[in-house]
């Protein structure tokens, strides 16, 4: 059809993903991305199994645990940002893009991902917030929304993780973000019953809205 | 981004670099980048190591051609202080003068080529991917659109995002216009009052901005002029009452098309651009009903192309017909995007003559609002304008006697009768609503 620049493949692969997984297949899609940078990109959907994740310049000092011996599988990965975790009922978007693409800005690209966050908020009638030098999206001061990025010569992995209806209780063990002084959240506290299936299509919606994307299958 | 900070080094000094071949992290906010060698030589020295920070455009290392130009080019390096905790200012390069990776928007460092014969350090720059620090203009894309656009000159504006980056709303203030988004709705057909409120509560499953209740651009005992959209409108308005027209109705259920649009919605194709599409297939098999009497009302003017006007309400009064072209030819998803950006751009009032004037025919929505019926003022020069109302829930009979809920909608086509008769109409909208009843999905084909 020869638009495939603006064709973006979308994987939601089932149930609970370990990390590694969806780590080494967004690594494949961005391999794909950088030998043709004119191909399509591609978007992962996904819920993880409990997990932490430090971004390469993180400080270990964010743990509130042994490293050697963490409560669930730890890994250190190739994006921005301080420590954060991943547990069911958060949904995690991968979007693999060739920033080129959406304007060659890291930080345009970090509020993007912001606002599709805040448009996701806004289509079930609440007030997402930025916070001015804090990365990510609030809600009532709790932290909804976690966001870090990595890319190499401007194509992207990883990405943002919205808190729909997880168990908080894994934040307990690390320091968010390396923000200590504020709490986070998830969308169940403000509409009880939320379910991540019913924010997925939301969650797409924003992003191939925000992004100009066609999502299609893979 | 005006400055970076430098998480690793992915190479130690004397190793061998390929070109592409990623040589430290560098990390601005919650973003991460590899930057990778354009050249392919030798990692001389670091000059701001692992957890340093450097502003955009210092030397933050070297690379040499040859092996034999290391040393020299360490001796000449300020000394990297191993894994610097604070950042750690950066000295220019010794020899070469850094290349001038600090003005490209490159993604990479561009790690310029050695061009003399004499050991030439080769820079590498924190890379700047949008702006840098040293007194360039630094604003959005959309910003530096906006303010050609307007005539606006960026180098006089502060602005208010990260850094001071000039922003479209900076640009939109500076030109003195209000940088809130005007309310556009997807709406009102000429013959509707624009402050369409009414059941606004039922407001817009498809990204139209909720009503205000009941607005007017005036307050009680004022006398308002029209603004020149409004009086562009009325004109067109009066002018309609010189043609003939007539109007028929027909309901239409939706119960397929609604559940085929939940399908494609999260494609990002709204159920303006579905309606459009269906009109404009329809359309090709009906072309009487594209068809106009010409200016001076002496023929039936056939149009070359089926261009789907679609009405979109002004927030501050007046309204304007962006303009679906070749809307049978246009697939699905190309035309919800293109609806996008029309709209967006009616918004910012950018859009082309010949993006809201050339219509053959025109839809005017008022779905979104709940409203059960209306009709619709034919715009001159086209011969039929269709008026959409809601879909709701009905309770339906069939011939047998069973009855059934089905989502129903009322459409009302208003004709130029010197061109379009009953028949013609009639068949027009028998054939639209047999395609969206029976056949929806054929919409996204």
């Amino acid at each position: 059809m020869g638009r495939t620049s603006s064709d973006a493949i979308l994987l939601e692969p089932p149930g609970l993903v370990p990390f590694a997984q969806a780590w080494q297949q967004q690594r494949q899609l961005q391999q794909r991305l950088l030998e043709d940078p004119e191909g399509p990109a591609a978007v992962l959907l996904l819920e993880h199994q409990p997990c932490y994740t430090l971004g390469r310049g993180a400080d270990p000092e964010f743990l509130r645990f042994d490293p050697a011996n963490p409560p669930h599988p730890l890994f250190r990965i190739d994006r921005g940002g301080e420590v954060t975790h991943h547990c069911p009922g958060q949904l995690v978007l991968y979007p693999v893009l060739n920033l080129q693409r959406h304007g060659a800005d890291l930080h345009l690209y970090l509020r993007a991902l912001e606002q599709v966050v805040i448009d996701v908020l806004s289509s079930l009638e609440l007030a997402g917030e930025r916070s001015s030098g804090q990365t990510g999206v609030w809600l009532e001061g709790r932290k909804l929304a976690a966001i870090g990025v990595g890319a190499r010569r401007w194509i992207s992995q990883h990405g943002l993780a919205l808190n729909v209806s997880c168990d908080l209780a894994g934040f307990a063990a690390i320091v968010p973000c390396g923000i200590s002084d504020r709490p986070v959240g998830r969308l169940v506290d403000w509409i009880p019953g939320l379910t991540t299936a019913q924010v997925r299509p939301l969650l797409l919606e924003a992003f191939a809205q925000r992004f100009g994307l066609r999502l299609r299958p893979g | 981004m005006t400055e970076g900070k430098v998480v690793e080094w992915l190479k130690k000094p004397g190793d061998r670099v390929a070109r592409g071949e990623s040589v430290l992290v560098v990390e601005s906010d919650k973003a991460d980048m590899d930057v990778e060698s354009f050249q392919e030589g030798f990692l001389a020295a670091v000059i701001v190591g692992a957890g340093g920070t450097a502003p955009v455009g210092e030397t933050i290392g070297l690379i040499v051609e040859t092996e034999a130009e290391i040393a020299e080019a360490q001796a000449k390096a300020p000394q990297a202080p191993a894994a610097a905790a604070a950042p750690t200012p950066a000295a220019p390069a010794p020899a070469a003068a850094p290349a001038a990776a600090a003005q490209a928007p490159a993604p990479a460092p561009a790690v310029a080529a050695p061009a003399v014969a004499a050991p030439a350090p080769v820079s590498v720059a924190v890379s700047a991917p949008a702006s840098s620090a040293s007194g360039r203009v630094v604003a959005s894309p959309r910003a530096k659109k906006l303010a050609g656009q307007l005539g606006v000159d960026l180098g006089a504006l502060r602005g208010s995002g990260p850094h001071g980056r000039i922003q479209a709303d900076d640009v939109l203030a500076a030109k003195g216009q209000p940088n809130t988004v005007p309310w556009v709705a997807e709406g009102p057909g000429p013959a509707v009052a624009v402050a369409a409120g009414g059941n606004g509560a039922a407001a817009a499953g498809n990204g139209a901005a909720p009503a205000p209740a009941g607005s007017a651009f005036g307050r009680p005992g004022e006398t308002v002029p029209f603004n020149t959209l409004q009086n562009a409108v009325n004109r067109n308005m009066v002018a309609s009452l010189a043609v003939p027209t007539f109007r028929v109705g027909y309901t239409i259920t939706t119960t397929k098309l609604d559940a085929f649009y939940r399908q494609v919605k999260s494609k990002g194709v709204t159920m303006t651009a579905l309606l459009a599409k269906a009109v404009a297939v329809t359309l090709a098999r009906h072309p009487q009903v594209n068809a106009a009497t010409s200016a001076d009302g002496s023929a039936m003017v056939y149009p070359a192309a089926i261009n789907v006007a679609v009405a979109v309400a002004m927030e501050d009064g007046g309204l304007i017909t962006p303009v679906l072209a070749s809307a049978d030819k246009t697939d699905i998803y190309a035309m919800a995007r293109n609806w996008a950006d029309l709209v967006a751009r009616a918004r910012s009032k950018q859009l082309q003559p010949d993006e809201y004037s050339t219509g053959t025919f025109t839809l005017s929505n008022l779905g979104m609002f709940g409203v059960d019926r209306f009709d619709a003022i034919l715009p001159p020069g086209t011969g039929a304008i269709l008026a959409v109302a809601g879909s709701r829930p009905t309770v339906v009979a069939g011939k047998d006697g069973s009855m059934r809920v089905a989502n129903q909608m009322q459409v009302n086509l208003t004709c130029d009768h010197r061109v379009i008769y009953g028949a013609d109409a009639a068949a027009f909208l028998k054939d639209l609503a047999q395609l969206i009843e029976s056949n929806p999905e054929s919409l996204a084909l």
